[in-house]
């Protein structure tokens, strides 16, 4: 089973400020983006299931100069509030590489 | 209305502290420069730095940093910028970064004029501003509230371009600015010659992490942008290290919510049109980048609260039944500690036992969705009290309940943990959590930035 992050070449996430997580997809090619944009894969609804984030907050931002997408969504607590587990959000990427994309090897 | 054809900035550093090579910045001196300038802070080390007054990169690295880019800085006789101070950009984080500069001047027998600028608004401003309605939350940060405001240990302000342009038009040689704008470092002094903002807001976004633009990644090192009429380029400081238009247009997107917009305090920059062109195999052309004003002036506010007192235990598991019962194991001593915390007079809801189980969930908690049974766990107890007595207190419980707890099919009868070293609990300091993260109109940009200058005297 292909997982997102088989088709990535930087797959990566980190604060953007304080209480926002965000999480870059740059692809190894064109023809992976565009199918993975073209494809239901990364719908706000999808990736807010997999964050337990509500739909409404998550932006999915295809970004086709670097065949990128950009993932924005709220963090579960703010950076370094009591509890919170990754102070500079460096690995919150992993659900996301995690995600099967077998739908894909059809396409 | 610029008044000379192009500028060339160097980017030193992504932040002061981190490092770069002589060599990098050698060659950058041998071309020719106009501005020296690079980051010292970040939030992304997260709020304790920013409470505490104190530098997430060690005194020693930070002279280095400095020395040579002053030292570089005076034999040019081009202006030095060094942003967001000591990491944090509060007033403390300024005043010790300043010390070092003038023990600096001192050594190398150097005078110059140095301007500083600190960036924590009075109280009393924010929370008129507040009352005016004039504070908004950076989303999804909550409405702030006047409690927040006077009991924060700290916020700072992110200034722009003008009180760095200020102090240069007032002739300083060196400007140490407290919590900036990154971008504004490499703008403000374009921006003050004419040249179009939206190539100098992001020229500055795109170089003001230093080496993260730069192949291959071998840590931090210093980037050469040079600004034009209508273009900038792009190129690394090192002989041996290149620029892609992919690393560069990449590096748009990075600890940004959008690829396309970049926020300032007098508007943002929209790289939608930008285009990114390779000239060579190190060098990149960027153009089409544009500027929009806001129609108000806002900066950053960013503030933190204590929240309490932290002290840590880290120990081992092994025990593949205890790694079976972990859940009700992890249950039952949060549950055994409540009691113990009330019979010694600490009222449960003072203070907070985070398990954290390294190996199993540590990282992503309730995101986590792998199965497999670890063969070992980190396990980390996490106390955050009212009082450094109380988080020990609560610690020291919490460690004899974790090594002594029974738990189903036990056989390990004389302790569950593997206890790497002793003293086995450590204090950490206080705790603090990001409380202020909101935007504040300001009546003009030099509001609440004061500058102060200082002759150094070092010959």
């Amino acid at each position: 089973m292909a997982i997102l992050g088989s088709y990535a070449q930087t797959l990566r996430s980190k604060n953007a400020g304080a209480f926002v997580l965000t999480i870059d997809v740059i692809f190894r090619s064109e023809a992976d983006y565009q199918r993975i944009v073209q494809s239901p894969l990364l719908t706000a609804e999808r990736i807010a299931a997999l964050y337990s984030v509500a739909p409404g907050d998550v932006q999915v931002i295809p970004y086709p100069q670097v065949h990128a997408v950009k993932v924005t969504l709220p963090r579960a607590m703010p950076s370094g509030d009591i509890g919170d587990t990754d102070v500079y959000g460096a690995q919150q990427h992993v659900p996301l590489m995690l995600l099967e994309v077998d739908e894909l090897s059809a396409g | 209305m610029a008044t000379q054809e192009q500028i060339r900035l160097l980017a030193a550093t992504g932040c002061i502290g981190y490092g770069f090579t002589e060599t990098a910045l050698d060659t950058a001196v041998a071309r020719g420069l106009d501005v020296i300038a690079a980051d010292a802070g970040s939030s992304d080390p997260g709020p304790y730095y920013l409470g505490e007054g104190k530098p997430f990169v060690s005194l020693r690295a930070t002279e280095r940093d400095l020395r040579l880019l002053i030292r570089a800085a005076r034999k040019l006789n081009v202006p030095l910028i060094i942003g967001s101070a000591g990491g944090g950009g509060g007033v403390p984080h300024v005043a010790l970064t300043r010390a070092i500069i003038e023990k600096i001047a001192a050594e190398e027998k150097l005078s110059f004029r140095l301007a500083v600028i600190n960036a924590e608004p009075p109280r009393d401003l924010i929370v008129e501003r507040l009352r005016a309605g004039r504070i908004a939350p950076l989303w999804p940060a909550p409405v702030l509230d006047e409690a927040t405001v006077t009991d924060a240990t700290r916020i700072v302000a992110m200034m722009g371009a003008a009180p760095l342009q200020k102090a240069i038009a007032d002739g300083a040689d060196v400007v140490l600015a407290g919590r900036c704008s990154d971008s504004a470092l490499y703008a403000a002094v374009p921006l003050a010659r004419g040249f179009d903002p939206g190539l100098a807001w992001h020229l500055g976004k795109t170089i003001e992490c230093g080496g993260a633009i730069v192949r291959p990644k071998t840590g931090q090192d210093c980037v050469i942008g040079t600004l034009r009429q209508d273009h900038f380029e792009i190129e690394p400081a090192h002989p041996d290290k290149r620029c892609t238009p992919e690393s560069v247009a990449a590096h748009t997107m990075y600890e940004n919510p959008s690829p396309y917009e970049v926020l300032e305090p007098s508007g943002l920059v929209d790289t939608r049109a930008s285009q990114y062109e390779a000239l060579d195999a190190r060098r990149v052309r960027v153009h089409g980048s544009v500027f929009r004003h806001a129609d108000r002036y806002t900066v950053k506010l960013e503030g933190v609260s204590l929240c309490g007192y932290r002290a840590v235990f880290t120990a081992g598991i092994r025990d593949p039944i205890l790694i079976r019962h972990i859940d009700a194991f992890t249950a039952q001593i949060i549950d055994r500690v409540q009691g113990e915390a009330v019979s010694l007079g600490i009222d449960p809801a003072s203070y907070t036992l985070t398990v954290r189980r390294y190996g199993l969930d540590a990282v992503l908690g309730p995101r986590e969705t792998a199965t497999d049974t670890p063969h070992e766990i980190g396990l980390m107890l996490d106390v955050v009290a009212a009082t450094p007595d109380d988080a020990a207190t609560v610690l020291a419980k919490a460690r004899y309940a974790a090594m002594h707890t029974e738990f189903e099919g036990r056989l390990c009868t004389a302790g569950n943990l593997a206890v790497p070293f002793a003293p086995s609990d450590a204090a950490v300091g206080r705790a603090y959590r990001f409380s202020v993260w909101h935007t504040m109109e300001l009546d003009d940009p030099m509001e609440i930035f004061p500058i102060e200058y200082v002759d150094v005297a070092g010959a």
